[in-house]
Order: structure tokens, then sequence, then C-alpha cells
């Protein structure tokens, strides 16, 4: 009975179309008592964070798009004492604009940062998953309907089991049940580019290998000479450059809490053990 | 029990999704409430209406996948918050004077860009404009009116956005046309157009089905200065996006070649290369030369397919005047590309089948000299094989353009246009309407349709290049090479042109209807010193917005957005469904608001009725002349009569033009058999050196027979390196908006809160986010967020730094199109208007294109004390009205 949100963010393309539609949606349009209308700035029910990582030019951007989790905990409705806030039989969670007071406390409850507070009107607010527009015949909340690419997805959390099926949840230890369902969010990486500064050639098919507590993750380097050790856990790794007729390099106790670009490597050619 | 609400809208009505300007776009679906008001905007779906097979939807197949169109349309982001637009605090409300011209006393010309607007009535304001135009043409002729009318803005056919005064003008004896440089396609159209032909700008030519062919095919896709997530959104919406994600989950590699990590290589990036601004041609070459040193490259295609070779790989090699082998190690240091990367690159583009994608090229063909790098890039793919399988020069938007076979699947049964009711871009002495240039034969046939579309008699007197206005104005004179029409053959090139014309006045009065000049040519500073000009008696625009060069006006006529229109509209380029389809006003016009053919028609009126009812012609019925254009565009092919049923017409997709046989892809005929199926050049051959240029400028040290690297020359030095280098070490590279569309939607509020486009300042004061790597901004005690000048001798704009591992180093990153907000109308913008800023002179020499990327500036933190001696010296600039969500605005620049 329950809906669900999937984000894939392997397939976002950062176009914020989802944030906009929101706000076609939402900011100015009152859909009570569903929900009244969102200011023009400073809320943002759906919102996309971007994160880039690493350094030139070993790079990537990681976009989250974030909203509310319409958990089947919530800890905003525990959290709230006028009984404003409630979940629908299908699974959306209302703040209830004519109830609310606008105390707060569902903002400071909220682990997801997903409620804002609306000043000209003393009250709390956040997604409806458009419970507005379902309940007059339409199939997706805004922002899904918008997303170009096809990397959100809503329906009943059983049509969507299959995508459901190995996908993560934000937050997911602290017991609030989310219902916005993340697949391939990704880990850190540590990358580099192999080449041999005499003939200044970069090295194509060394083996890299990233060592962490005994576990072994390995890599060649690609027709760039480019190695990319992704989706690692936060850790300390040790990397080893093993390119084939060369010298070997490597790299202690890199600590992943942030993308490593371990830059351009030069290695020597191996001249034997005299060498 | 919950009180039941409709959230359904009370009307529905279609709106074109694109801002490429002639062309009105995909279709959405706008709703607007009881009040009037627009409520929400979605998109369009066909199988609302229609069955969705019986529009023949294309597919491609590929490598075991295959790709369809959705059954709706994509709008652009930007489309999705157009209601912003619409509803603007920057909205032009009523006609407005500047409080301090006065045309019968001091015209105070030195307080353009300064002084503030009045609202006066319609009457008032078609009777000043109405004045002015005769008192001009009895004291100087109307060659002294200059009519600024060209390109993008919002698609609209029954009165255009540009293009509606020409008439008018016409009617009073002509005027100056204001002729568009190439400035989508300057590197191509002056230099490429020399290699390969490609009219008629420049770019490969034809490129019929070279989409599918490079899902079939290719194995590696160049993406060179492309985006396929910014530059066609605009135009198309996210046909491109879905396209760019497809092949790219075919296995195809993506390797990027920008000095940023672009959106779309932030999205599919295998590997990026950060190139240094506009130093592409030094990267080619070292390119060029490891292909050579190496035997990389398809010699017995170039025998038989390309002339000139020889003259070329001895430059490359060192063994010309020069003397210098251009090796990676040369480059490198130049482009700031290690070597090893370079010759990884050229082994890869030979070995793998590679096609070479633009997005219109971007800043990497409009820099200094930009016909170098364009002229490399053909020269390269020639080398590899041009037109074989899976090897194209292929662009990501424009597939409805320029190609009468689609590079994508997506046509109708023919190509058509829907044409405009105005007259725009007329040669000088011409007669000739590129927007009327793709209707079909029985348009022609329509005496009642020609006679609303038929140009007045009266020919355009002279010209001015766009990039060359400043000159033209300030120094009373120019010349200038090429340029007779916006879009043409490589002969045009050879023509030699001078302002002002023979028998013709300077401009004296200026009209516009695309008042952008600041924001998005060339030195806009010295645009702005142009029409601050005593010369200059009065400025006339008329725009929706209060934006950019009207803030220099002397009169503005407030106009329509299309979405108070009802219009009929064209979807040939959003990649799915072409279709004609019936627009109707989704709101009431916001404030006295008229559309663009209105206002001329107001001025018409105050000159008298033989003007207003030839404009007018009698006020034929707005549903006549929708009427008249379908019937000269699609009527034909619409058997079910779905426009007037339903209210769009899409034309079935034809499967034929997909069959390779019939419709080879790209330039494989000249493949496969180059002496029947020769290019455009002189010689039909990929001409590596060109014979024009070898016959007619020998000597030209910034566009040589052959291409070459130019370092610098008396018109630019713009290098890291170079002299001016040392006060201005940053190269400052301008990409086309990722939040605007050019000079359009600066003003949405919903964008301004997404920080790579504006930061808040610690004064509240929204500024343009100038991306800067950390390394760079740390070597100039620059943090993120911190409000920063960027400036050189042009003059300084203002930014905010947003730090950013996405740009290599030694580069500040600005996107085109920011409002002026002018501190000093000279010298101190505070919008973030980087085009102020901008080279002055042209492409090169011979070459009449602008500059508006990889210039040299300096970037520096904005001390306390600095600010406070701006809001000292400049205390009305700072005293203006701000909106919170939207900057600039109305309120700011009006008497209250």
């Amino acid at each position: 009975m329950s809906k669900a949100f999937i984000v894939d963010v392997a397939k976002c393309n950062g176009c914020y179309s989802c944030q906009m539609a929101c706000k076609d949606e939402h900011a100015g349009n009152d859909w009570r008592p569903i929900a009244a209308a969102q200011p023009d700035i400073g809320q943002f029910w759906f919102k996309l964070k971007d994160e880039t990582v690493g350094t030139v030019p070993r790079v990537r951007v990681n976009y989250t798009p974030t909203l509310c989790n319409h958990c089947e905990r919530p800890a905003c409705k525990d959290a709230c004492r006028s009984e404003a806030i409630y979940a629908r039989e299908d699974g959306l969670v209302i703040i209830d604009p004519e109830k609310c007071k606008g105390c707060g406390s569902c903002a400071r409850a909220c682990v997801y940062e997903a409620i804002y507070f609306n000043e000209a009107l003393k009250i709390s607010q956040k997604c409806t998953g458009c419970a507005h527009l379902l309940d007059n015949g339409y199939d997706l909340p805004r922002c899904v309907e918008m997303c170009p690419t096809g990397c959100l997805a809503f329906g009943e959390e059983k049509t969507l089991e299959s995508d459901i099926l190995g996908a993560s949840r934000l937050k997911a230890d602290e017991g609030f049940k989310p219902r916005v369902w993340y697949r391939n969010l990704p880990g850190q990486f540590i990358g580099g580019t192999v080449y041999d500064p005499e003939t200044e050639d970069v090295v194509i098919g060394a083996r890299v290998r990233a060592v962490t507590g005994g576990k072994h993750i390995e890599t060649t380097t690609d027709e760039y000479g480019d190695f990319w050790l992704k989706d690692l856990a936060v850790g300390k790794y040790d990397v080893f450059i093993e390119p084939k007729g060369y010298n070997q390099k490597a790299f202690y106790g890199l600590w992943t809490k942030t993308c490593i670009n371990l830059g351009d490597i030069p290695v020597g050619k191996f001249l034997g053990d005299a060498g | 029990m919950v009180q039941k609400i409709d959230a359904r809208a009370d009307r529905t009505v279609l709106k074109g999704a694109s801002l490429m300007g002639p062309q009105s776009g995909p279709p959405t679906a706008v709703d607007s409430g009881k009040d009037g008001k627009i409520t929400r905007i979605r998109p369009f779906y066909y199988d609302k209406d229609f069955e969705w097979e019986d529009l023949n939807p294309w597919k491609i197949e590929a490598k075991g996948s295959t790709f369809e169109p959705p059954n709706h349309t994509l709008p652009g982001t930007y489309f999705l918050s157009y209601k912003k637009r619409v509803y603007s605090e920057n909205r032009v409300r009523y006609p407005l004077k500047r409080v301090d011209w006065d045309p019968k006393g001091e015209r105070n010309t030195q307080n353009r860009g300064k002084s503030k607007y009045k609202r006066i009535s319609w009457e008032e304001a078609s009777r000043l404009i109405a004045d002015e135009l005769l008192r001009v043409k009895a004291k100087y002729g109307m060659s002294a009116v200059l009519a600024e009318a060209d390109m993008h803005g919002e698609g609209k056919h029954i009165a255009p956005c540009h293009g509606c005064m020409n008439k008018l003008l016409s009617m009073l004896g002509g005027y100056t046309v204001q002729m568009r440089n190439m400035d989508s396609w300057e590197g191509y159209s002056w230099g490429a157009k020399n290699v390969w032909g490609g009219e008629p700008v420049g770019q490969m030519q034809p490129s019929g089905n070279i989409w599918p062919d490079i899902a079939k095919n290719a194995e590696q896709l160049l993406l060179w200065g492309a985006d396929p997530e910014t530059t066609p959104v605009g135009f198309d919406g996210y046909m491109a996006s879905r396209l760019s994600q497809w092949i790219h989950n075919l296995g195809h590699k993506y390797v990027y070649v920008d000095p940023a990590l672009n959106w779309s290589g932030a999205y599919l990036a295998d590997k990026w290369i950060p190139v240094m601004p506009n130093t592409d041609a030094a990267l080619l070459l070292a390119i060029i030369y490891v292909w050579l040193e190496e035997g990389l490259w398809d010699s017995e295609y170039v025998e038989t397919h390309a002339v000139g070779y020889e003259a070329f790989f001895e430059y490359v090699r060192g063994n010309a005047e020069d003397g210098t082998p251009k090796t990676p190690r040369w480059a490198s240091e130049k482009c700031g590309v290690p070597p090893w990367t370079i010759k990884a690159l050229a082994r890869q583009w030979h070995g793998k089948v590679t096609s070479f994608t633009i997005g219109n090229g971007g800043p990497g063909i409009r820099g200094p000299f930009a016909t170098e790098p364009a002229r490399l890039q053909a020269i390269a793919m020639g080398m590899q094989g041009l037109g074989k399988p899976g090897r194209h020069h292929a662009k990501w938007l424009e597939w409805n353009i320029h190609s009468p076979i689609y590079p994508m699947p997506h046509q109708g049964s023919e190509h058509f246009e829907i044409p405009h009711r105005c007259e725009i871009l007329r040669p000088v002495g011409s007669d000739v309407d590129l927007y009327t240039g793709n209707m079909p034969k029985v348009a022609y046939e329509n005496e009642e349709l020609m006679d609303v579309l038929r140009p007045h008699p009266n020919k355009t007197l002279q010209a001015i290049p766009k990039c060359l206005l400043h000159d033209a104005i300030l120094d009373g004179k120019t010349d200038w090479w090429g340029l007779h029409s916006f879009v043409g053959p490589a002969e045009e090139q050879w023509v030699h042109y001078e302002y002002p014309n023979k028998g013709c006045s300077n401009i004296h009065m200026i009209w516009t209807d695309s008042p952008c000049m600041v924001t998005c040519w060339n030195d806009g500073f010295r645009i702005a010193k142009a029409f601050r000009d005593p010369s200059i008696e009065c400025i006339v625009a008329q725009q929706p917005w209060l934006e950019n060069d009207c803030l220099l006006a002397d009169i503005i006529l407030p106009v329509q957005t299309k979405f108070e229109l009802e219009d009929i509209c064209e979807d040939t380029n959003g990649g799915i469904v072409c279709s004609v389809y019936h627009e109707y006003p989704a709101c009431p016009p916001v404030g006295e608001s008229l559309d663009d053919f209105d206002c001329v028609a107001e001025v018409a009126r105050a000159l008298g009725p033989e003007y207003y009812n030839e404009y007018t012609k009698g006020e034929k019925d707005r549903s006549r002349i929708i009427e008249l254009f379908y019937e000269g565009s699609v009527a034909h092919l619409d058997t079910n009569d779905d426009f007037h049923n339903k209210g769009i017409y899409p034309i079935p997709c034809n499967p034929d033009k997909q069959d390779f046989k019939k419709y080879p892809p790209g330039l494989s005929p000249f493949w496969r058999d180059p002496e029947n199926n020769p290019l455009s050049t002189p010689t039909g051959k990929l001409e590596f050196t060109s014979s024009k240029i070898a016959e007619l400028f020998p000597g030209d040290r910034e566009r040589p027979p052959y291409p070459q690297w130019v370092e610098k020359s008396d018109l630019h030095d713009e290098r890291a390196h170079g002299a001016r280098a040392k006060d201005y070490p940053l190269l400052c590279v301008s990409n086309h908006g990722r939040w605007r569309f050019h000079a359009n939607l600066d003003d949405i509020t919903w964008h301004r809160e997404v920080d790579t486009m504006k930061m808040r300042g610690a004064d509240g004061y929204q500024y343009e986010a100038a991306w800067i790597n950390p390394r760079t901004a740390a070597s100039r005690a620059i943090a993120h967020g911190d409000l920063i000048k960027i400036y050189n001798e042009r003059g300084t704009v203002l930014c905010a730094a947003y730090l950013t591992e996405r740009l290599a180093e030694g580069i500040v990153y600005v996107d085109h199109g920011a409002r002026y907000d002018p501190i000093d109308p000279e010298t101190l913008d505070r919008g973030g208007a980087i085009n102020l800023i901008t080279p002055a002179a042209i492409t090169s020499k011979n070459v009449t294109g602008m500059v508006v990327s990889g210039f040299l500036v300096e970037a520096a933190k904005v001390a306390d004390t600095e600010y406070e001696g701006w809001k000292k010296q400049y205390p009305d600039a700072f005293a203006r009205k701000v909106d919170e969500g939207c900057g600039l605005c109305l309120a700011g620049w009006s008497e209250a």
C-alpha cells in the first residue's frame, strides 16, 4: 500500500529539473489541505545536492537528489506537539498546514533536514509527494515526472521491489524506515595516471593494487594510463603500482576520507637488480 | 474527512519550450487556474490524443540495444521555471522614458546607464518614437537609423521577437541593418569552410543520419568543448542528454577536452583532459605530429581526398619557416596537457573508431584566431578517414537545420518551417529573408500568404557587423570582409565592405529588439561607451524585461512574452516527433505590454493611417494569419485536420529517411567516391592548404593558407605566457550559460538559488559565480564565496568566487549572459556580465568575428575599503532597489 521513491544516482545528469519542477508546483501555489504555498525562495522540498570529489583532472561530481523520506516511523510526527503530522494510507507523510502551530520541533527531529519554516505563515513545510496531484488522477509527483534520464522513479513499494533490491537508504541505521531508496551511491576513489618519464608515454595495462586490512582490490591502467580504484569504503589503503618491466611504486597509508588523486605517476624502467 | 481539493488545471494550453528564436520548439502543456495565473508547466504527452504507434516513432538499434523516444516532450529545466520569467520583477510593465532624455532639449546621453525611467503612456511613447524617426529621416536620411533585430529569444511567428520594426523602417525609406557575425560558428565559418566547405556555417555537412551511424560504428567520442547537458537544453530540451546516456551505455568511451569538467563530463566522462583556454590549436597540431611520426593516419584517404597536405605536414614536422616541430612537449607548454596524455590521445583517436563531437564549438572556436583550431579539427578528422563508418564531426544540437536529412532520425515526412511575420537580417540591397527559406512550394503559390510575408520593396541601405558596432559609432567608420548575409557561401568571405556605405549617413538613432550587446558581444564596456555617445541621439528598446542594453535606452516599449500570446508554432528540433501546434494565451497580458508586432504598429499609428494600414495589412485578423501560416506549411500533409481538431498536428516520422542505403550517413558518399561526390571547396577536396586563402591572402599571419599556431598578433596578445599576462595572468573562459540561455533567464529566482549560478554576498546581493581552482584562488587569498573583481584594461566585473576542482589552474570561468548592472556604465559592473571586458578586436584582421573567450584577466578579492570607496563614489548605483530573489528589477530603475 505504501509509496516509495527510487533514486538511481548513476542516471542523474545533474539537470535540476526535479528541484525546479517542485518549485513550479509548490512555490506560490496553495494546495491546502495538503500544503500551503511554498515561499518563492529559501525552501527546497526537493533538493539536488552536488559534491565535487578528487582533484584536477581526476574529478567526479556526485549528485544526491534529496527529499522528505516519508519514513514509516517518522520522527517528525513523533516530535510534533500539535498532532499536525500524519501518514496517509499510501504512506506519504503530510504536515497539515491548518493544524501546524509552527513550533519547529519536527524540523529539529528530522535527520534528513527536509523540513523548512515558513516565516510568513509561521508553519513548517516539506515535500508532500505531490499528494494533491495523486488524489486528482496524476500518476507521479512532479519531480519524478520531470526527470529526463530515468534517475527517479515512484510507485507502490511492491511494484518497485526489483529496484529496491540492492538499494540503500540514507541514514537507514537510525530506525526511521525511510522510503527513498538510492541505487549506485558511489564510494570513494583513488586514481592516477602511470607514465614513463623517459619516453614520455603512458603505461598501459599496469597492475594497480590497493590493500586494506588484508583485502586486495585490483585494477589495471587503461589506454590513457589511467587507473580508478572505485567504490572504496573509507579506510586506510596501501596502493602498489606494478607495471611490467618497470620499477614498482608504492603509496602507503592513504586515508580515503576524501577521494584521492595520486596525479601523474612516473615509473622508471626496471633495469634488473643491479639497476 | 479531508476536504477535496482540485489540483487540475482550469485550462491547459500548449507553449513552445525553446529560446532558439526563429524556431519555436517542442510543445509543453501549460496549466492555468481560474484566476488566470499560470499554475504549472508540464511535458506534452503525444499519446493523450494520438495513438503513439500511428506516429511511426523512430528507433535506433546498435550493439544489441534499442534507443527510442519517450511518448512525451522533454522540456529543458529552464522551461519548468518559465512562469517566473512571465511574472518577473524585472518585467517592463508599461512604456518607459528615461527621466532626463528630452528630445526637445537636453538629451543627456552621458546619463544612459545611470538615470532612471518614468512611466509614460503608449500614446506618448509612440508619438516620441514617430517624431524622432521623422526628425532623423529629415536631418540625416533613413540610413541614420540602425535596426538591431536578430536571433535568439522566444520562438514567435505571428509577432516575432526580432525584426518587426524592420518593415516599418523599410516603409520609411530603409535603414541600416546590424548584420550578425557568425557568432555561433566563428572558427568554422571563417576557417573550416575553407577546408571542407560545410556551408552554410562551415561545420561538417551533410550530416544526415550520423548519430545512428555513430551509435552503431564508433568506439570513442571526443567531446571537444562540447556539453550536451547545457548547450542543447535551451533549444531542444533533453533529447541530447538521453542520446548521450544511451551511447555511453553502449560502451563508447567519452573523452572530454575542455578547460572545465563541464556538466556532461560531470555525468559521463571516462576521461577529462583539461586544456588551457584557446590553446586547442597547439594540442591538435601535436596530435597530428604524433600521427605523422608514428604512421597513425589514413594516408590512402588523404592522398585521394585532400589537397595541399604536404606543405602542412612539413610545417607540423618543423620543416617550415618557423623551424619548430609541433611535438607533444612543444604543445604541452602551451596547452597544459602532459606530453604522455597527448600521445595517448593521438593513439586512441587513431586506434579506436572516433567521432569528434561539438556543441557548436563553444569557446574553442570563439577566441582570438578561432579559424585555426576549427580548421585543424577538420584536417584531423580528414587524416582519420572522415565519412567512414563512425568517423564524423557531429553536433549535439541543431539537428533540424543546415542538413536536408536530419542527423537524428526524428524527421517528419518533409522539412518545413512556420514563417515569421517580419523582415529580419536582410542583406544590403537584397530581398533574401532567412526565415522563410524553408517553406514548401505550396506556400509560394499562396498569394494571400505572400502578401503578408513579402519584404518591402525598399532595400536596406547599409550594414554594420554586430562585432564592429563600437568602431562604427565611436570612430565614425569601419570596414571589413564578408558578412553580406548571416549564413552564406564561402565566397562571401572574399568581399570587402565599408561603413558608412556610399551616400549613407552615420547612424544617429538605434531601435533594438535584441538589447543584449553588452552581455553577449565583444567588449561590452565599449558598446556602453558607444551607446552613450552624443552622436546617438535616440535609442529605442522593445523588450519584455528591463535588461542589458535597455538600461542604455531612452524609450522602452513593454513586450508580451509568448505565454500571453496566440500563435502557431513548430517543433522540428525536439528530437521526438515533429509537429505544428496552435498556441493560445496562458494568461492575460502583464501590465500594458503588447506583442512585438503591435508595439511597432503603435508607432505606425502615430506616423499616420497610411503607415498603419500598410504595416498591419489592414489589421488582418490574427486567426486568419495563423490559418495562412498553417496553409503555407503543413496543411497539405495534415489529412485528418489534427491541427484544427486537436490543436496539434504531429507529423509521423518517416522510417525511410533512416535507410543508410538511400540516405548515407554524413560524408560517406565523399569517402566512397570523392570525384563524383565532391565537397563545395574550390578543388572539391579537403583543402589542408586553402586554395582561396593562398590566392587572396597569402601573407596573412593570423589565418595563413594552412592552419598554424598563432602566438599573438597586432590585434591580440591573449596568451598565458605573453607580455600582457604579467598584469593579467589568468585566462578567462566563458561558456554558454548553464543557468541561462545567452542573455535570457538571469532573473529566474529559482535558478539564482543554485550556487553554481549565483552566490549571495555579505551585502545580500546575488553575485554571479566565477569558477576558479582552489590553488589559483589560494595564491590570491581568495576563499569560496568571496566577493572578487575580475578585471583587465577594459574594466572590472564583480563576481563571487566559486572554488572548484572542476576547473584547471590558471583560469577563471564565468558563463556569459549575466545581466549588466552598472555601478559605472563604462568601467564597473556588479551583475557579472563578463562580456563587458572581452577583447574589442575581431577574430583576426581578415576575419570579422567576435572574441568572447580565451582572453586575459586578473582576479582579486575586493577589499572592504575598496567596496566602501565605491559606495561613496557611486551612491546612486548602490541605492537602487535590488530584489531579494531576482536581483536587478524594474523598481530599482523606475521613479516611484
